[in-house]
């Protein structure tokens, strides 16, 4: 395997692992959805909570998400109200936040939604220490 | 003697120098020897969803940089902390312990109560978010901290925000939206005069009120700062409220360290940037 292959491979086969778990306990109840207060944020609101969680599992499993997961997948902020109401203990919150990498293309998977990209994300933030702390704190913070 | 730990404050609350001081004289006057360490060089990889290699190889470098202190570690940033539990610490051998700092606050109330010597009389507002608290319940133990500050009083606006902090709503600006209405809308309901945020990822966003005359705000941290006497101002509430004018404010000097260009493009926008309460 090669250098670059093996960069965060345990992180991989920890994900990949939780995938395969929460493709087999997920009963796709659709409780998840009912409690998701961002739900309501979504691009493509559902009224079918079942074919909405189906549609975020599809994507877990590579396929193709349909507009309502992707939209649903897209708003999760992490909220994790979904962990208690699951009756089957998936941790919903670790399922959507897979999804979204997934559906974002990070786990080797076609890309089905975009991210808001901010090209100046860490330059901003060095800017911002360089404007607030001395030369010595930042050679020895940061 | 002093434990030696590990302050790992994170990347974005580098717009807070006087939030990472005041931490460290807390953290100091409470019995603590904290060495901070964030910014970049430390990130915990959350905000690279879009590249698992990235954030994998990000996660593997902090762990073992965090391993190589050989210290407890002290979390500022809720994202850090979290994405540790949940990803960082499933991938890599982690060598310490790690403790959120507002638990770590908490568990030392009797050590820190005392410290609290000036009055900041103040009713304010929690700022809420229902995520994270299910890691560490910083919706009970922040007000508890709060009520140790001589003259403040927290009232319940009744407001929980979705999500678990501010700045994960940038790409979603109609929930952002919300949340800036409902929490001004419930902060003047139960009649504060402030509001105070947990995190300094929403204390970011909620001071856009403050910059727009809404309502005070404040993260938690400065009032215990203010009590205990903490000299450190606030600059980035003070650029903020004075948008355009923060150019004036910051002075020639330090906008060359970033340069003039990237300045007006990447940081002066986020100054000018007011919430839109409808």
């Amino acid at each position: 395997m090669s250098d670059r292959a093996l960069i965060g491979q345990r992180l991989k086969e920890f994900q990949a692992a939780e995938v395969k778990r929460i493709l087999g306990a997920c009963t796709q109840c659709g409780k998840c959805y009912e409690v998701c207060p961002m739900a309501q944020y979504s691009k493509a609101p559902s009224q079918d909570a079942k074919t909405t969680v189906a549609g975020a599992l599809a994507v877990l499993r590579g396929e193709q998400g349909t507009p309502e997961a992707l939209g649903w997948i897209g708003v999760c902020t992490r909220s994790g109200v979904c962990v208690p109401a699951c009756p089957e203990n998936v941790d919903p919150k670790m399922m959507m936040r897979l999804a979204r990498m997934t559906a974002l293309g990070g786990r080797a998977q076609p890309k089905q939604i975009e991210a808001k990209e901010d090209r100046d994300y860490f330059d901003r933030i060095r800017a911002f220490a360089k404007l607030q702390l001395t030369d010595d704190e930042l050679k020895d913070w940061t | 003697m002093s434990e030696a730990v590990t302050f790992w404050y994170g990347c974005n609350v580098l717009r807070h120098g006087d939030i990472i001081h005041s931490c460290l004289d807390i953290l100091r006057a409470i019995g603590f020897e904290p060495s901070p360490v964030g910014g970049p060089d430390y990130c915990c990889g959350t905000v690279k969803d879009v590249n698992q290699t990235s954030a994998g190889g990000m996660a593997t470098r902090t762990v073992g940089k965090l391993n190589d202190r050989g210290a407890r570690v002290v979390a500022w940033c809720p994202s850090c902390h979290s994405h540790m539990h949940d990803f960082m610490e499933k991938g890599n051998e982690r060598q310490f312990d790690i403790t959120y700092l507002v638990d770590l606050l908490h568990a030392n109330r009797a050590k820190l109560a005392p410290l609290l010597v000036h009055e900041v009389p103040m009713r304010v507002m929690l700022h809420r978010h229902v995520g994270f608290n299910d890691l560490v319940p910083v919706n009970r133990m922040v007000p508890e901290l709060l009520e140790m500050v001589p003259g403040v009083k927290v009232v319940d606006g009744g407001y929980t925000a979705p999500g678990y902090m501010c700045a994960s709503f940038a790409a979603l600006p109609n929930a952002l939206e919300d949340i800036h209405a409902n929490t001004l809308r419930a902060a003047k309901a139960c009649g504060a005069e402030a509001v105070v945020t947990t995190f300094h990822q929403c204390y970011r966003e909620i001071v856009g009120l403050d910059a727009a005359r809404a309502i005070d705000v404040y993260n938690y941290i400065h009032l215990i700062a203010r009590s205990m006497g903490l000299p450190y101002e606030d600059d980035y509430k003070a650029w903020k409220r004075a948008g355009e004018g923060a150019t004036q404010m910051i002075g020639a000097e330090r906008i060359a360290k970033v340069g003039v260009e990237f300045y007006e493009r990447a940081v002066l926008p986020e100054l000018r940037k007011r919430p839109n309460l409808r």
